[in-house]
């Protein structure tokens, strides 16, 4: 019986280091879409920051605005001088936490759907989402996938009128993420 | 020739140079980055200690320029899926590195490194995150 006791208390001491395991990345890729019929406005950056941790739950991705890519001058100066003002919000970051954790499981390889929940900070508007992603989890390598929509104006983004027919009013942002363990 | 005609002449001037600006900028690419000289050079832990120390003047100093940055490689990351190629350059700081994200058509010159040796890299500094981030990267040696 004293065996057994000390063998679970052991047990416990030792969890959270067999489970504490945390994911990263520095070179993300995060990519929106926000043009319409009339005109293609596609951004790139490709320093996305990502990082969970698999035991918590806690996950966060953060990228600097001028990092985006775009196929004109213009438009990579607009995005930056109009719409997103990086000079004044220098960076975009979300904070939140996978809320189906139980249902993936790292050790083994797979696609598994992930829900997250959280804070999405754009232009120093910060606001509740909650969207659908994926996990691919490949041995030591989790590849984070999302897509959704966010509404232009949610984020104090103001189009001019006179653009309007060629910027649309919501962005399709796309997520991905290769993550590696962190040792 | 009559004055309304020299007048018509030089409004359709004006016109036709002014449509050819407005579409030459409308289909202006975004500056080739290696083809631009640097407008500075540092050494990877130079930069991180200029950012860590006063993040405001590094941003003043460094953002939205080409710089060259001579460092050891401490990673190099090559996604096969998107032909997308990163260096990560270690700044003798363990928390923050210079994360260098390259031209997709360099990816072969990248393959080519290899890590704990010295490279200076030409890019368009971004900023800070954890890191610093250098954007259009390519090898200068």
């Amino acid at each position: 019986m004293k065996n057994l006791m000390i063998i679970a208390v052991v047990f416990f001491l030792l969890q959270p280091s067999f489970a504490q395991k945390r994911y990263f990345t520095k070179t993300g890729t995060v990519s929106f879409r926000a043009g319409t019929a009339v005109e293609d406005i596609d951004g790139l950056n490709k320093s996305a920051t990502c990082v969970f941790d698999a035991s918590s739950g806690d996950i966060q991705f953060a990228i600097l605005i001028k990092g985006f890519e775009f196929k004109s001058a213009l438009m990579m100066e607009h995005f930056n001088e109009n719409y997103m003002e990086s000079d004044k919000f220098s960076k975009s970051i979300f904070k939140g936490k996978i809320i189906n954790l139980d249902k993936i499981n790292f050790l083994k390889d797979g696609t598994y759907p992930v829900k997250v929940k959280g804070i999405l900070e754009i232009h120093g508007v910060k606001k509740e989402v909650e969207t659908n992603g994926q996990f691919k989890v490949l041995g030591e390598t989790v590849i984070a996938i999302a897509e959704f929509e966010i509404v232009l104006e949610d984020y104090a983004i103001a189009v001019p009128s006179l653009v309007k027919d060629k910027i649309s009013k919501t962005a399709r942002i796309k997520v991905n993420c290769s993550n590696s363990i962190l040792k | 020739m009559p004055t309304w005609k020299k007048i018509l002449i030089g409004f359709s001037l004006i016109a036709f140079f002014g449509a050819a600006a407005g579409y030459y900028l409308y289909n202006k690419k975004p500056a080739d980055v290696r083809r631009l000289q640097p407008d500075l050079s540092v050494t990877a832990n130079f930069l991180i200690l200029a950012f860590n120390s006063d993040e405001a003047a590094a941003n003043l100093k460094y953002l939205d320029k080409v710089i060259a940055v001579k460092g050891i490689i401490a990673d190099i990351k090559i996604d096969s899926s998107t032909g997308q190629a990163s260096v990560i350059l270690d700044s003798g700081d363990p928390l923050s590195a210079v994360t260098c994200s390259f031209y997709n058509d360099e990816i072969g010159a990248v393959q080519k490194l290899s890590k704990g040796t010295e490279v200076v890299i030409k890019g368009k500094c971004t900023g800070k995150l954890m890191d610093v981030v250098l954007n259009n990267c390519s090898i200068i040696q």
